[in-house]
């Protein structure tokens, strides 16, 4: 059981921040020196998290999370110049990357969809770096997701995790934990209240 | 600006990737035209960082790393290196979404629009694995969708023009979801042809009286492939 959850988040925090800003450090510096060193640190911290990331949604698939994990790191090199860490934690920017390999893995073994150029769909936005003030706006709201996620009821935290780390639909979610459709989707609202990532109530938004 | 966006839970679902393609290219395509509901994305990519934190390592082999450190010697590939199908297009595609550039190859003209109905034609991009069927839809100016429901989800995005049902208008950038309980007659502005991106889990029904005998012409051309 304890495989399947996630590490309760406690430890994370203070250190956590301090690492966050080193692996940021680290990503510059591959971008701007192609630093191999900086590389090697960033490969042993992330690789094993994008294994376990491929595990999660598909268990026992070692061969698949090697592959993964080495399109990811590969791609961390040859991109890192397009890393804003204004915009995002590296963490975050690896995530999208492992998230795009995932789809794309996805893609090419479908029946139909195969022709479709996925980066396409879920492709780093093109915005200008972002106004001191919207850099602010955009760490605050780290903040909040970090400090949020720390405090959400485990069973909250669950199901967040099957969406983002299987990449499971409310509705697979829902019959792998046994659980009506409704209760996933008030969980994913609560729990996105409660890391403050709901728009203001809007009429407009179906 | 946009005025109708996708709800908090769609977002999520697309930046978690657990969104089916034909729903993710009307997301993506939304976002081209919303930069409230990209930031709101960027915010929500966080969430998935911090859970690849917070997972439990699993180390693997020791030999992946020598690998990959002998990969980094290849030519770096800059962006402009992968081959880019928007690169060779005429001018007039820089109207057209991003994620959509890769259906045509010189603006919403190129595509092979089909007679649906009159004032209507249509032009299916691509068909998803789960059987949802996505089209671009041309409306003639003033031209009148009829009224219809729905057996499945209809996600819709205008891509230009405009055009407005019992519950208001929309404009360019908007994103509008239907479900199969609901009814509308959707009916595009006089003064352009509105085009819309839709992407359609199962075939609409028209519920008028005098469209009613298109049913079936539309159940023909829809034909589900099997899994």
């Amino acid at each position: 059981m304890s495989d399947t959850l996630t590490r309760q988040p406690a430890a994370l925090s203070a250190e956590q921040h301090i690492l966050n800003r080193h692996w940021q450090t680290c990503l510059v510096c591959v971008a701007e020196q192609q630093d191999r060193e900086a590389f090697g640190e960033l490969f042993d911290h992330f690789t094993p998290l994008l294994r376990a990331y491929s595990l999660r949604a598909q268990p026992g698939a070692y061969l698949l999370a090697d592959e993964l994990a080495q399109d990811v790191m590969i791609k961390v090199w040859n991109k890192a110049s397009t890393y804003k860490p204004e915009m995002a934690a590296a963490s975050t920017w690896i995530f999208t990357l492992a998230r795009n390999s995932r789809i794309d893995n996805l893609r090419r073994n479908s029946r139909f969809v195969n022709h479709i150029e996925v980066e396409d769909l879920w492709q780093e936005p093109e915005d200008p770096a972002p106004s001191l003030f919207e850099a602010v706006q955009l760490k605050r709201s780290q903040k909040q997701v970090r400090q949020g996620l720390e405090q959400l009821p485990p069973e909250q935290r669950h199901v967040l995790a099957k969406v983002y780390l299987e990449g499971k639909s409310h509705q697979q979610a829902a019959n792998e934990l046994h659980l009506p459709l409704g209760t996933v989707k008030s969980r994913i609202r609560l729990a996105l209240q409660k890391l403050k990532l709901l728009l203001i109530k809007d009429v407009t938004r179906p | 600006m946009a005025n109708h966006h996708p709800n908090e839970e769609l977002l999520m679902a697309y930046s978690a990737s657990s969104l089916p393609i034909s729903q993710a290219l009307c997301v993506s395509t939304h976002l081209e035209f919303c930069e409230q509901c990209r930031s709101h994305t960027q915010k929500l990519n966080s969430i998935g960082g911090l859970l690849l934190e917070s997972l439990a390592p699993k180390a693997g082999s020791s030999k992946l790393k020598g690998q990959v450190m002998a990969l980094l010697d290849e030519p770096r590939q800059t962006q402009a290196a992968r081959p880019c199908k928007t690169a060779e297009v005429a001018s007039n595609t820089f109207l057209i979404p991003r994620p959509l550039r890769q259906f045509m190859s010189d603006g919403y003209d190129s595509l092979a629009w089909g007679w649906t109905a009159p004032d209507i034609y249509t032009s299916e991009i691509c068909r998803d694995d789960n059987g949802a069927q996505v089209s671009l839809l041309r409306i003639n100016p003033g031209g009148d969708v009829g009224k219809h429901s729905h057996t499945g989800d209809e996600y819709t995005v205008i891509l230009s023009g405009s055009f407005s049902d019992e519950d208001g208008i929309y404009l360019a950038g908007d994103f509008l979801i239907r479900d199969k309980h609901q009814q509308h007659r959707p009916v595009a502005s006089k003064d352009c042809a509105c085009i819309c991106l839709t992407s359609v889990e199962a075939p609409i029904q028209f519920t008028g009286f005098f469209r009613r005998w298109l049913n079936p012409l539309i159940c023909k051309s829809y034909q589900p492939q099997s899994l």
